[in-house]
Parts: C-alpha cells; sequence; structure tokens
C-alpha cells in the first residue's frame, strides 16, 4: 500500500508540516480533465435534473421530482426500462456460460489454443456499427443469409421480419450483442483458468472425476472471482446498450427494442433535457445499485461459506 | 483403451474438444466470410442469390463506396483522434498511476478514489451535460473535444491498471535511483516507463481499440461530416446506400479492415490488457 513507503525512499527533510506538491504535480493534468470532462458532467446530470433547462443550458429555476415524476408515468421510459432488464437477464447466461464452455474447451486442447481463443474473440473488436451492419444484413428480409440458409435447408417457413417483427426486434439485437460479447468472458475465464494451480485438475483426474465433475466442482468454484468479474461486465453492457441497437432498430418498430440509451438519446435530440437527465439518472442509480450490490452479494457469500 | 499408445489416448479425449470449437469457430466467422465475399459480388448476385460465392470478384464496389462517402476523412479523423487519445490516456495514466503507487501525500486514497467512482456509472449518465459543456466551451463538433472527452473516459481504467502494475516495482529501484541524483520525474521518464513497456503497450491498444470504436459520445458531439470518425462516418454513408447492397457491404468492410489488422499485430497485448485489468 502506498502509505507504507516513503516518497523516493528518501529520508523525510525539514519538519512534517512541509508539504511535498510533487505528487499532485503527477497527478494535476490527469485530474482536471477526468473532473471536467467526465465526474462533472455526471454529478451536474444528477444535480440539474432537479432543475428546469432551457434548452441546452440548465436554469436556477428549481423543478422538483417534475422530472421524475414525468419518466416513472412515462410508458416509454418504463417500456425501455423492461427491455434492460430482459437484455440483462438473457446477458448473464447467455454469454457468459458460451465464454465459459468455450474457455474450458479450449483449456483442453493442447494444439491450436491461440487461433481458437483469436478467432472466437474475433467478433469482439468490432464498434457496434460494424457489428449491427453486418447484422442488418443478415437478417435482411430477402438478400440477408439468415432466411436463405433457412430457405436452402428447407426451413423455409421459418423465414422472419427479423428486425421488423415487433416481437422479435428485441431478441434479434440480442443475438448480435451475444456475437460480439461472449468472446469477452470468454478469453477472461481462460486466463483465470490458466491461473489454477494443475495440480487440481491432476488430482481430480487420478480420483476419476469426469468433465462434468471437474467443471461443477472444480472449475466453476475455482472462477469464482472471475465470475463476479464477468457478470458484472454483462450487468454494465447490458443496461447500457446503445449503438447495436440504435442502428438495428432505432428502438422500434413502436418502441419495441427501446431501451434506456437510446430513450435518454431521444430526449437530448429534443431537448427535453430535464427529462433526459432524470431517465440518465434513474438508470445510473439502478447499475450503482445492481453492480454494487452483486459485488458485494458475492464477497459476503465467499467470506460466509 | 489400455492397448493405446499415451498420446493417442489423449488425442482421442480432445476431439470432441476440437469438434464443438470448430463448429464454433464456424459460425462465429461465418458472418464475417459472408460480409467479405458480398462486397465482391454485383447487386443482382446479392439479390437473387445471397449464398452463392462471388462469379467475378468486383473490387470496383470498393472503389465506388470509397469514393461514395468521404472516407478518407474519416479515416484521418479516426486515426488522428485515436492516437492522440491514445497517447495522452497513457502519458497522463503513468504520471498519476506514478504518483498514486509510489509517494505518500496526503489525499492519496481519497483521489484514486475518485477516479475509481467514474467508472461505476453507465456512459448516459454523464451526456446530457457534457452536451452543454462542450457547446458552452466552443468544444462540440470539435475533434480536439472528442479528444478530451475520450481521454477523460478511459483515465480511471488507465489509472487503475497502472497503479496495479506500478506497486509491484521493487522499493530498491526507486532509492538506488534517487542515491544517484535521479529526480522523481527523472526516474520516472528514464526508469519506470521504460520498464513498464509490456503493460504500456496492452494498455495502448485497450484504449486503441475503445476509442477507435467509440460511437455514441462522437454521435451526441459531432455534427459535421468533415470531423466524422469511421464508426459515425459508417453510418452517414449507409444511410445513404443501405440500398445500394454491395456498396454497403464494402463500406462496412472498409470500417472493419483496419481494426482486423491491428488485431492481428497486437492480439496478445490486446488480451493481455482485458485479462489484466480483471483478474486482480
Amino acid at each position: 500500500m502506498a502509505q507504507t513507503l516513503s516518497a523516493a525512499g528518501k529520508p523525510r527533510a525539514g519538519p512534517r508540516f512541509r508539504l511535498d506538491l510533487m505528487p499532485y504535480l503527477f497527478i494535476l493534468p490527469a485530474v482536471l480533465i477526468y473532473v471536467v470532462f467526465n465526474l462533472g458532467p455526471v454529478l451536474a446530470s444528477f444535480f440539474f435534473s432537479f432543475f428546469k433547462w432551457d434548452l441546452l443550458a440548465p436554469t436556477t429555476e428549481f423543478a422538483g421530482l417534475d422530472h421524475y415524476t414525468f419518466i416513472l408515468n412515462d410508458n416509454r421510459f418504463l417500456n425501455a426500462l423492461g427491455h434492460n432488464f430482459i437484455f440483462l437477464g438473457l446477458a448473464v447466461v447467455i454469454p457468459v456460460s458460451m465464454g465459459l464452455f468455450l474457455a474450458v474447451f479450449i483449456y483442453e486442447i493442447r494444439r491450436g489454443r491461440v487461433v481458437f481463443r483469436a478467432a472466437l474473440f474475433l467478433p469482439a473488436i468490432f464498434s457496434g456499427v460494424v457489428i449491427a451492419y453486418v447484422w442488418k444484413w443478415i437478417y435482411h428480409s430477402f438478400a440477408g443469409v439468415l432466411n436463405a440458409v433457412l430457405e436452402a435447408i428447407g426451413l423455409g417457413a421459418f423465414t422472419q421480419l427479423w428486425l421488423g417483427d415487433h416481437n422479435l426486434a428485441l431478441y434479434s439485437t440480442f443475438v448480435a450483442y451475444t456475437w460480439a460479447s461472449f468472446g469477452y468472458s470468454m478469453v477472461i475465464f481462460l486466463a483465470g483458468l490458466q491461473d489454477i494451480s494443475t495440480d487440481i485438475f491432476d488430482a481430480a483426474r487420478v480420483d476419476g472425476a469426469n468433465f462434468w465433475q471437474k467443471i461443477f466442482y472444480i472449475t466453476i468454484p475455482c472462477l469464482y472471482d472471475v465470475f463476479t468479474f464477468v457478470i458484472t461486465l454483462r450487468i454494465f453492457t447490458a443496461m447500457g446498450i446503445f449503438g447495436v441497437v440504435y442502428i438495428l432498430t432505432g428502438g422500434g418498430p413502436f418502441y419495441s427494442s427501446d431501451v434506456i440509451d437510446i430513450y435518454v438519446f431521444r430526449m437530448i435530440g429534443n431537448f427535453e433535457m430535464g427529462w433526459a437527465t432524470a431517465a440518465a439518472s434513474v438508470n445510473a442509480v439502478i447499475v450503482v445499485i445492481l453492480t454494487t450490490g452483486f459485488i458485494k452479494f458475492r464477497e459476503w457469500r465467499s467470506w460466509s461459506s | 483403451m489400455e492397448f493405446l499408445g499415451k498420446s493417442t489416448q489423449r488425442r482421442l479425449r480432445s476431439t470432441p474438444f476440437y469438434l464443438v470449437l470448430s463448429f464454433a469457430t464456424v459460425v462465429t466467422l461465418v458472418p464475417i466470410v459472408w460480409v467479405f465475399a458480398s462486397a465482391l459480388k454485383s447487386n443482382k448476385e446479392i439479390r437473387e442469390n445471397p449464398l452463392a460465392l462471388p462469379a467475378e470478384w468486383r473490387f470496383q464496389n470498393y472503389i465506388d463506396a470509397w469514393f461514395g462517402a468521404s472516407f478518407d476523412e474519416y479515416f484521418f479523423n479516426s486515426i488522428f483522434i485515436t492516437v492522440a487519445s491514445v497517447a495522452i490516456v497513457l502519458f497522463l495514466s503513468s504520471l498519476a498511476a506514478y504518483a498514486f503507487a509510489k509517494m505518500r501525500f496526503p489525499g492519496n486514497q481519497m483521489i484514486f478514489f475518485v477516479f475509481l467512482v467514474g467508472m461505476a456509472f453507465p456512459l448516459s449518465a454523464k451526456l446530457g451535460p457534457l452536451l452543454s459543456l462542450m457547446y458552452e466551451l466552443n468544444l462540440a463538433n470539435s475533434r480536439f473535444g472528442l479528444i478530451l472527452v475520450y481521454v477523460a473516459g478511459s483515465l480511471p481504467f488507465a489509472i487503475l491498471m497502472l497503479r496495479a502494475f506500478f506497486q509491484g516495482f521493487p522499493q530498491e529501484l526507486e532509492d538506488s535511483a534517487a542515491l544517484d541524483g535521479c529526480s522523481r520525474f527523472q526516474f520516472y521518464w528514464r526508469i519506470l516507463l521504460p520498464l513498464s513497456k509490456p503493460s504500456l503497450m496492452a494498455l495502448g491498444i485497450f484504449v486503441f481499440m475503445g476509442t477507435w470504436n467509440e460511437f455514441f459520445q462522437a454521435l451526441l458531439l459531432i455534427n459535421e461530416d468533415s470531423k466524422r470518425t469511421l464508426p459515425l462516418g459508417l453510418t452517414a454513408f449507409q444511410d445513404e446506400y443501405f440500398t445500394d447492397f454491395a456498396l454497403s457491404f464494402a463500406g462496412i468492410n472498409i470500417t472493419a479492415v483496419p481494426v482486423i489488422i491491428v488485431y492481428i499485430m497486437f492480439q496478445r497485448n490486446l488480451i493481455e490488457g482485458i485479462t489484466v485489468g480483471s483478474l486482480k
């Protein structure tokens, strides 16, 4: 820890109250940029969500809870928030378990680890914009590969308007999200697996444990902290999903795939900054409660067991 | 199975893993291969047989797409903004991380914690006031403004990662440098940074990817065509050419190829950047 180290190892010169300014010079530029362009706007967003806005500028006129009352009674806000929760529920299960199993499989093989890891991670390197346009074409009604493949294998009856059907649009965007995110979970799980002592696996094999027993009794418990991290990351991305959905469906058709960040973006575009900041603040509070709550719960559980 | 050699047994045991991994890899890569193949076809081919390979390779699609929008400007903007952001993030975060890791001063823990707080909120939590601020400072619609926003966004993670790394440096190193008359900045510049090259590389590639791909804030802050980054430019291009199938595919690839090249070159650094931060 930092406080056990004396600065540059020099014997402390002069009386105690002489403040060493050097450390502050080292952190100052970073602090300035971070506070002005990141933390400041976050705090301002919370603060000014209780004030009236004049187009882009906050005013001194207090609005109380007006903006919050509005958005919490706005069906479109609740609808979008609900979609984020559906996304969240799917995201902590599907890409995470895909990542886990692929990581275990890569860990089990000897040759080609690097190649499989690199290839399976590839979609995760792209911008949400590229991901969205790739999938926009995959889902295209007649020129898209998905419907074409279904036709080709005799499942023509299952062709769909993947993005145009209000029952499907949200799940279609989720598939694109999954394609681009299981790789993240995979490389993190793989790094975690490589940290586990091989003695444990050797001992399990000597004891005759099969593949599934090894997964459930060794791999998953040993990756406890890695799971916490991977799932926290999914909470973040699912509650903050924007680019992929924005381009694939724009939240439509008829708001059937709308999410909070698109709602906020739309409100900003309409110069409804009071509602935008209130909606963003509600989402931020939910994210902070979910992530810190989840991490605390995991710490408590690992401590109590 | 005793009659089989040990290596044969092992190979048999891992066959199912290879099968599953190969299947997953094919499914994962098919969309990318298909987009690349389609970009070489004519509109008629795409419409009539989306699954067929290109009859002849029409590289003309790329040329038409390139000149169909200001991709040269988008490229320049993306390179400029990303390289500047990465350089600034590496410099400022390593300076600050050195102070947090190795120096003793009132407020060390607290200021570091303030940086961590910034990582707890989703992006949308700052967007409204950020937009007002950028207009107020005349930094909206400016590449320089976007660089500042990206740097501010990357600093918390960068400082967290480098601080952990610097804490692992032996104190003796700094002590002996100090005995030789090395100032703290000299120690940082001449000894700490060169010794941290692998970490800086991993962090740099990670920040590079994130900045190069960023879309939400660019969409909000940039509305002049000549200042668009590639992801933003691609959306403008697609708005205009989505009905021109072949050009649309080519446009996607123009945006995707640079990232693929960087990934092939720095794959290990990137994955290290992701996992080092996560396994702390």
